[in-house]
């Protein structure tokens, strides 16, 4: 059992993170800040149930998600289903070598060209259940089974949610390479 | 090697690059991207790409959300009058 008197401490420093995580969900910086509020507050008074030595971290995003989740989920906000048809693994890495041929590691040094509104575009555009397990795993650096108890699924769809969710930000990547430019066809 | 050594590099290159595979499955795979080109080049991309995700995917808070948290916190305390 954790003691009320060091949750400021303890808690607070995930502040940042905790925003960073609302803002990619909501795409709102007034919403997102709610979304933090709310989650402390609720952190706060539950405090005394976190076991003390645990996963702080994980437990505080698992409140944050199902606050997100509570508040916005009747909006609809994004399509429930992204189209995404039969995309390819290594959707990308494939279209990048398409077109630049057989220059060695121009696949890589285009993703040094996109900016971080490219990459926050691109995470935005996923629905949620997709955006979720992308975000824990690649930003926050969450293992499988600590996402499954963030987001109370079993590994399995962890895992499949993660590797399709990967591929449609991919997909997403590609179109805003080759608006920019980026991908040498002149389109 | 063999279109089925880069078939089997590719469906478990999440869990390869999420440290979520067997200490066999490391070896094969392991082995296949120190002889394939194509599939090494695929494993340096998608890691170079969650990299790249990680680091270009973060906000600051506004430095006032911190400071209402912190007054929101005490306001809860015990003992503390109620706003």
């Amino acid at each position: 059992m954790a003691d009320r008197a060091t949750f400021e401490t303890d808690a607070l420093q995930y502040a940042p993170q905790l925003y960073s995580a609302a803002l990619r969900m909501t795409r709102n910086p007034a919403d997102a800040e709610d979304v933090v509020q709310e989650t402390f507050l609720k952190a706060y008074r539950a405090f005394d149930t976190f076991e003390a030595g645990t996963n702080l971290k994980a437990w505080l995003y698992r409140i944050l998600t199902n606050t997100y989740i509570n508040r916005y989920r009747k909006q609809q906000r994004r399509p429930s289903e992204v189209e995404l048809g039969e995309l390819q693994d290594i959707y990308l890495y494939r279209r990048l070598g398409e077109v630049s041929g057989a220059t060695p590691s121009a696949e890589e040094s285009v993703l040094d060209q996109f900016i971080d509104s490219d990459i926050k575009d691109a995470m935005e555009s996923l629905p949620e259940h997709f955006l979720l397990p992308v975000y824990y795993a690649d930003v926050e650096g969450f293992s499988y089974k600590e996402i499954a108890e963030i987001l109370d699924i079993p590994i399995g769809t962890v895992m499949s949610r993660l590797h399709r969710g990967r591929k449609a930000l991919q997909k997403k990547l590609w179109h805003l390479a080759e608006e920019h430019g980026m991908t040498g066809t002149g389109s | 090697m063999s279109q089925r050594d880069c078939d089997h590099a590719v469906e478990y290159i999440y869990q390869y690059l999420d440290r979520q595979v067997t200490w066999r499955r490391k070896v094969k795979i392991r082995r296949h991207l120190q002889r394939c080109g194509y599939c090494g080049g695929a494993y340096a991309f998608e890691e170079h790409l969650i990299e790249v995700v990680s680091r270009r995917c973060r906000d600051e808070p506004p430095p006032e959300l911190i400071d209402r948290l912190r007054t929101l916190i005490r306001e809860q305390e015990p003992g503390s009058t109620p706003g």
